[in-house]
């Protein structure tokens, strides 16, 4: 991919297939950030607590597709041997 | 039996929050939070949450559509997913209207470049929506506004 000739806003950024997985961070930030602004009662530990719950969302997502991945490659081949 | 758990019922005491008034409705900041994100918030004047609003659901927004450019919210071909973007308020459809000028009416083969593909696309729609569906809890929270005493031009340590 020519980075050149690659706009940003108006073409996607196709080449980053192999890394997709790393989006999930800012996802999660993005949605901490939105949610702890009406959730938490003072702000004033409010950055704190977006970094827990982007780490929260980060780890929960990940174990949910290890233990996936684990149930395809592993947990169906034994149940239909 | 009925009688007995009506009288039950009228002689217990109603709890502490049951006592209290509803949260007054106030209609005219959710819509404002709807034609931008955290401008309710600034409306109701909770000003640094309303910042932070609109810094989340922009952030959002704007990196689905740096990911997945203009493709990312398409009213034609990706309706129900649309439908969650739409919440993110005007803006989601003036990227649709750019999206269909600037990216659908192209030529097959300049458009080729423009489609987002397999899973880059999907979590580009995906960042727009989720804002979208965030910025329906803030049009919310607005619309029910709760008693907050932030006082951002307070410094932390002031007694």
């Amino acid at each position: 991919m020519n980075w050149l000739a690659w706009i940003p806003f108006l073409e996607p950024i196709n080449w980053f297939h192999r890394w997709w997985y790393l989006l999930l961070i800012p996802l999660a930030f993005g949605i901490s950030v939105a949610y702890k602004a009406i959730r938490v009662p003072n702000l004033n530990r409010y950055w704190w607590q977006v970094a827990i719950m982007t780490t929260q969302i980060t780890l929960g997502v990940t174990a949910i597709g290890i233990a996936l991945a684990l149930f395809v490659q592993f947990a169906i081949p034994a149940l239909t041997r | 039996m009925a009688s007995a758990f009506a009288s039950n019922h009228m002689t217990q005491p109603r709890p502490e929050h049951a006592k209290q008034d509803p949260r007054p409705c106030n209609p005219a900041a959710a819509i404002m939070a709807w034609i931008f994100p955290g401008l309710g918030h600034l409306y109701l004047g909770q000003r640094k949450r309303g910042w932070l609003v609109m810094f989340g659901i922009l952030f959002l927004f704007f990196s689905g559509l740096l990911v997945g450019g203009l493709d990312a919210v398409d009213l034609k071909n990706d309706r129900l997913w649309f439908i969650a973007q739409a919440f993110n308020g005007p803006i989601a459809f003036i990227a649709d209207f750019l999206n269909q000028a600037l990216v659908q009416k192209k030529p097959e083969e300049l458009r080729l470049s423009m489609i987002g593909l397999g899973h880059v696309n999907a979590l580009a729609t995906l960042f727009i929506a989720l804002g979208g569906l965030l910025n329906l809890v803030v049009m919310l929270d607005a619309l029910y506004p709760q008693e907050r005493h932030d006082q951002p031009n307070r410094r932390s340590d002031d007694p």
